[in-house]
């Protein structure tokens, strides 16, 4: 699928949609009554499952513990069904590790977790369809899930994939354009202050275009925040009216 | 925006069929990029008029099987569906699908792309179990309905398609959309357009008998896409572009390693490819992947010369073995427009059962025949027609196509004029109304004159300096123009201020307008040095743009007879004035002295002085053709082209200071050593060593290899040296590492084209740039955003394959004049048909020679079809007898019963011109070896041979004077198509082209003489503007 037009003479994108505009989001919070707290959403195609437990004492060996913040232990993985073909996922491989260690770091940046010395959050992160932007799915549904167990947190975590394509910036990108063979930059965003949680990217990029990819992310990950906003707000509501106050 | 899915089954990598689902977006708005909109549609750019009588909206088959048709500009209004669009992008591969949208973006062309698949209401999700072919009919139906209701039934819509169902089945639906075979359209709407409709019978007969065709296999199958992929990866095959040897066409062809995939450091050559199997179907200029045979199977090159193509030569005359292999797979076809001459009838009646098929020779002798399915045969004897590949099976030994427009008789100029052109796939379509409106107008009733407002921008330099001009006799077209004078004394002692200064043409072309250009008073871009005089070291430079008055028009002889103190009449100043006079050849001097100062620290840099073969034909009062004379340059042709090319230097430092990333320079990368080969080997034999390590050693030793009795073998040694040049190419700064920016030929670190903006487009590019740079370095932004290094670098390739195609026009045209001036002499009678040739390279059963006194190379073949060869008589004339040939490094001996005779390297021997007349393919010059001594001419024999030459006109060179005047007209289309490139913002409107010698000189001109980036001290300035003189 090499030859495939990423972006048409027209300005449209493989699914119709601008350069900039986003996949379509929806989510919704508290989805599990047993854990802590917990959300769903969708972006596009691309859904996840987010679990937050805690903060609790620590588990496990004593020796984590840190005397002057909580430790965030972060588990992502991938359903079996979660691609077009299916495949059995171990625990624990490379791909997934590490994207445990991006979420723990970009977590580590937005919840206030001095807050709660010698003790653990935990949060489990689940693909259960891949289309592209994992690893920006997972962040938005963990800032829900952690929303909804109630943690402070600095601000929202919004994640956003943009990619570079015909000298121009395209937002959320999906699985056909991140397998194009483009450039693919991750961004986690604390929209409020504008601080950067986390910044990855893999391909290569002039120099010159790393501003403006950067920016279009940035913009991307605003769209994000308000939608994640929007369905705290909901939600609250929805809570409030069902315990009468 | 409404979110739907699309489910989708494709192949994996792996070849599994997965179910994969994506998402469609659907909107409202979208534009549908017609000026009737009443929804206010973000329309921008290209909008279909209003003022046709219907938009035609071409369905998925017709748009994948005949875009030729719709590439018709004279059919307008057609909407594009974005279903149809990518029909073609799917079945017809990336090449078709680029053609396609260039045709979109074309504002000559009146037609758009409707994004029917992204608007909320046109849109139709496929059904279950819907056929891929009636989903697109439906969706295309669909569009148009919805199009003619969002235009509120201004215009009406006709869908066009090739589907009979679907014309029943939609035709009466809907009142105001119509739905036609393509054919029923194109005869009730454009029945004025009659090629159009040939071309659809061509194309839909050569797709009817695709259907029928033999299931016997006469090649294998390629391989599929992936699998190529991955072997060019992993090393297993090689990938790079076919090409075909010229002179045997049928068996050996060479495949040219595109860079990065050659891993294997013992390939450092091309691969050989023997044969019609293991060509498998691939044409020439394919990008191929090759397969190689195991080393038992090489083969070497044949290093025989050959007369005419398909001749079978035993093995004996191979070189070492070489690299072979077979094609594997064709990665990207390069198929052109192909110039063909059907058979005479004879052979087409007995070749082919069915008699609708014929075989087509094409006049490229690298081409393989194409089978053409027409009715037209008989009608076409002996004429030459364009064709377009098809396809070409596995099961088929030749490959299929249609023809698409009938050239004119094989043989008149005309045709042959034409079919050069289109060969190199020089297009020159007629400008259009509006282009030439946009010009500003210079009649004798409104005068083209200064606008005030311009002035004051300007620095006014008409009253301040000597400004004049040199150029070939009777150029009408004069761009640059020079000056300079003495500056009151610096700090640091004398200075003088050198000026060039070019015409202004970017200030008249600002986005595709044409220009005739007022000789005298006008505006110019100017570059001035204020130079030391002593050491001519540069003090300051300034760029920008001036007012000029050019108060001399001179031309090159007359410069140099002023130079030289002779008599001569300049015309400006009508009864001489001496002081004037005095004055101007004053300012002569000063500026060939600096000249030569500038060439001297150039050479000290490096720069190569070599030399091209160039020859101009003669004219008399009727334009006939009646001597070919090399061409002489004078030193003032060396001054000039100096000046220029210190010009272009110092505009390229500017521009790449302004601006790093995106100026347009030239560089010409050093030569592969292998290359120089040849030359070493050649120089040798007369006991000379070429040092080609630099371009330094290179100039330095081809200075020292001077044999005193034979100034020839310099002149010909440094002509080996330019065969070995690599192009000068265009490129832009952000693609090309700073190191390669050099320019190996003139020695100098950064060059541009400046100097010919009428010429030339690429010097366009550079006068924007550098205005852009002026207006930074005052403070203000570029007026508008320049080119970015990605489309700078697009424009440079397409220049640089525009150069490369012109060039090969110029030698494909010298070569036509060439046989023209010989056809009607007769070669036996004729003394102006026996020559004196050097021989400069010894192959196995000839020699290559040149012959200066046209101008001419070629090949002498020792030793016939029969098996003969060349023996000298006692007198030194020579015979055919049997006898045996024997090829050493330096020399060549043919043995026969009579006796040895012996031919040296540049050893000047006698040799007979003679056409040989082909049918298909061009005429060719044959040369003969008449006697191993030098030829004893007589010394007037060029003088004598001019009157002969008006009386012994041959038909052909009547014709010349007939069809000067559509030459004429048509060089001049050529002149602006060559220099206009991809866009369509460069025409200039010059002056007339007196005959077709000019037109084919323009091409000349026009291929910017390579010879001259590569340093060839006249330049090509000169040299080129030199051609231009003898028309007049």
């Amino acid at each position: 699928m090499a030859g495939l037009e990423l972006l048409s003479d027209q300005g449209y994108r493989l699914d119709g949609r601008k350069a900039a505009e986003l996949r379509k989001v929806q989510a919704r919070m508290g989805v599990f009554a047993q854990a802590d707290g917990s959300a769903y959403i969708e972006q596009g195609n691309t859904k996840a499952l987010a679990v937050v437990y805690g903060p609790h004492e620590v588990r496990g060996s004593r020796s984590k513990t840190l005397h002057d913040r909580a430790v965030i232990n972060c588990q992502y993985s991938m359903a079996t069904f979660s691609t077009a073909e299916r495949k059995r996922r171990p625990h624990g491989d490379r791909k997934s590790t590490e994207m445990s260690l991006h979420l723990k770091q970009t977590f580590e940046a937005a919840v206030l977790t001095n807050l709660y010395p010698r003790s653990q959050i935990d949060i489990y992160v689940k693909i259960l369809q891949s289309d592209g932007g994992n690893y920006s799915a997972c962040v938005n549904a963990a800032t829900l899930a952690v929303v909804d167990a109630g943690i402070p947190m600095r601000d929202y975590v919004c994640a956003c994939t943009a990619g570079f394509v015909d000298e121009t910036p395209l937002a959320d990108l999906c699985h056909a354009e991140e397998s194009g063979g483009g450039t693919s930059l991750a961004l986690a965003l604390l929209p409020r202050g504008g601080h950067i949680a986390l910044l990855q990217m893999d391909a290569r990029l002039h120099q010159d275009h790393l501003e403006t990819l950067m920016e279009a992310a940035m913009t991307a990950c605003k769209g994000v925040s308000k939608v994640l906003d929007e369905v705290v707000r909901q939600h609250l509501q929805e809570v409030s009216a069902l315990t009468g106050e | 925006m409404i979110k739907t899915e699309k489910v989708l089954h494709l192949k994996s990598s792996r070849g599994r069929k997965v179910r994969v689902v994506r998402e469609h977006y659907l909107r409202e708005h979208v534009p549908c990029y017609s000026s009737l909109c009443q929804a206010q549609c973000a329309n921008e750019g290209k909008v279909l008029s209003g003022e046709v009588t219907h938009y035609v909206m071409p369905d998925a088959g017709v748009a994948r099987d005949f875009m030729e048709i719709l590439e018709f500009r004279e059919i307008q209004g057609i909407v594009f569906t974005q279903t149809a669009c990518q029909a073609v992008q799917h079945s017809r591969g990336r090449r078709q699908y680029n053609r396609l949208r260039s045709l979109l973006k074309d504002p000559r062309h009146h037609c758009i792309l409707f994004a029917n698949e992204f608007q909320e209401y046109s849109y139709c999700p496929r059904e279950k179990g819907e056929p891929q072919d009636k989903w697109q009919t439906r969706c295309v139906y669909h569009a148009a309905v919805w199009y003619h209701d969002h235009l509120a039934g201004l215009k009406p819509v006709v869908m066009i398609t090739e589907d009979q169902n679907a014309v029943a089945e939609y035709s009466s639906l809907n009142c105001g959309v119509y739905v036609l075979c393509t054919q029923e359209y194109l005869q009730t709407f454009w029945p004025e357009l009659q090629a159009a409709l040939e071309l659809y019978c061509s194309i839909a007969q050569s797709l009817q008998e695709k259907g029928s065709e033999g299931t016997e296999r006469e090649y294998t199958e390629h391989l599929p896409a992936e699998v190529l992929e991955a072997g060019i990866k992993s090393g297993r095959y090689i990938q790079g572009t076919l090409n075909v040897n010229k002179h045997r066409a049928q068996h050996e062809a060479f495949v040219r390693f595109e860079g990065s995939s050659n891993k294997s450091s013992e390939l450092n050559s091309d691969v050989l490819v023997c044969g019609g199997k293991n060509r498998n179907r691939a044409v020439h200029g394919d990008m191929v992947a090759v397969e190689l045979l195991p080393k038992g199977e090489w083969r070497g090159r044949t290093t025989a010369l050959t007369e005419g193509q398909g001749e079978e030569k035993g093995d004996e005359t191979q070189s070492q073995p070489m690299a072979t292999g077979r094609v594997v797979g064709i990665l990207q076809r390069n198929w052109r427009d192909y110039v063909v001459t059907f058979p005479p009838k004879e052979e087409t009646q007995s070749q082919s059962r069915n008699s609708q098929r014929i075989l087509a020779t094409p006049w490229d002798q690298r081409i393989p025949k194409i089978r053409i399915s027409t009715q037209q045969a008989d009608k076409l004897q002996d004429h030459r027609v364009i064709v377009r590949l098809d396809s070409w099976d596995s099961t088929s030994l030749y490959p299929n196509g249609h023809s698409v427009r009938v050239l004119g008789r094989a043989g008149e100029l005309e045709t042959e004029v034409q079919t050069i052109l289109i060969e190199n796939c020089i297009h020159v379509p007629p400008f259009s109304e509006a282009q030439l409106g946009e010009m500003p107008v210079s009649s004798p009733e409104s005068p083209w004159s200064v606008d005030p407002a311009e002035v004051i921008t300007r620095r006014d330099l008409r009253q301040t300096h000597l400004v004049f001009s040199v150029d070939p006799r009777g150029c009408e077209d004069v761009d640059d123009t020079l000056s300079i004078r003495s500056l009151p004394p610096g700090p640091r002692g004398e200075r003088l201020e050198l000026g060039v200064h070019i015409a202004d043409v970017t200030h008249f072309v600002k986005e595709g307008s044409l220009t005739d250009l007022e000789a005298r008073a006008r505006y110019a871009m100017s570059v001035m040095w204020d130079l030391d005089a002593q050491t001519l070291a540069v003090n300051t430079v300034w760029y920008g743009r001036t007012l000029i008055q050019s108060s001399y028009q001179l031309y090159y002889e007359l410069a140099q007879a002023l130079l030289n103190g002779e008599e001569a009449e300049v015309p400006e100043l009508g009864t001489i004035r001496d002081a004037k006079l005095a004055q101007l050849t004053q300012a002569l001097e000063t500026l060939t002295h600096v000249a030569r100062q500038l060439r001297a620290q150039r050479d000290k840099g490096g720069a190569l002085e070599l030399e091209g073969v160039e020859v101009r034909a003669q004219l008399d009062e009727d334009r006939n053709i009646t001597a070919l004379v090399p061409r002489q340059p004078l030193e003032v042709h060396e001054t000039v082209a100096e000046c220029m090319i210190y010009a272009n230097h110092w505009v390229a430092r500017k521009i790449q200071e302004s601006f790093p990333q995106q100026a347009l320079l030239r560089h010409h990368p050093p030569p592969r050593q292998e290359f120089f080969n040849q030359l070493q080997d050649s120089a040798r034999a007369r006991g000379f060593t070429i040092d080609t390590r630099s371009n330094k050693a290179l100039a330095d030793s081809l200075d020292r290899a001077v044999d005193p009795r034979d100034p020839l073998v310099n002149r010909l040694l440094r002509v080996m040296a330019t065969m070995a040049m690599s192009n000068a190419l265009y490129f832009s700064t952000g693609a090309c590492p700073v190191d390669q920016y050099y320019h190996y030929g003139l020695a100098l670190d950064r060059y541009t084209h400046f100097t010919s903006p009428i010429r030339r487009y690429a010097d366009m590019i550079v006068h924007r740039l550098l205005t852009a740079a002026i207006a930074m370095e005052k403070g203000a932004g570029p007026a508008k955003a320049l080119a970015s290094n990605k489309e700078l670098e697009e424009v440079a390739q397409q220049i640089n394959n525009k150069n490369r195609a012109a060039q090969h026009a110029q030698k494909v045209s010298t070569e036509l004049f060439q046989c023209l001036y010989f056809r009607d002499k007769d070669p036996e009678t004729d003394e102006r048909c026996v020559a004196d040739a050097v021989i400069y390279t010894i192959r196995a059963n000839g020699m290559l020679v040149f012959i200066p006194q046209y101008g001419l190379k070629g090949a002498v073949y020792l030793k016939n079809r029969e098996g003969q060869v060349v023996s000298e008589r006692q007198d030194g004339g020579c015979d055919w007898q049997t006898g045996s040939l024997q090829r050493y490094l330096d020399h060549i001996t043919t043995t026969t019963a009579v006796g040895t005779s012996t031919f040296n390297l540049f050893q000047h021997i006698t040799v007979r011109i003679s056409v040989e007349p082909s049918r298909c393919h061009s005429d060719t010059i044959r040369l003969e070896v008449v006697s191993n001594r030098p030829h004893q001419a007589p010394e007037t024999q060029v003088q004598t041979s001019q009157p002969q030459g008006a009386r012994g006109r041959s038909q052909l060179v009547q014709e010349v004077v007939r069809q000067a005047e559509e030459a004429s007209q048509q060089a001049e289309e050529k002149r602006g198509r060559a220099s206009k490139l991809s866009t369509e913002e460069r025409e200039f409107r010059q002056s007339k082209c007196p005959n077709l010698y000019s037109l084919l000189e323009e091409v000349r001109e026009l291929a910017l003489l390579d010879l001259a980036a590569c340093g060839a001290g006249g330049g090509g300035l000169g040299a080129a503007a030199q051609a231009c003189a003898t028309s007049a």
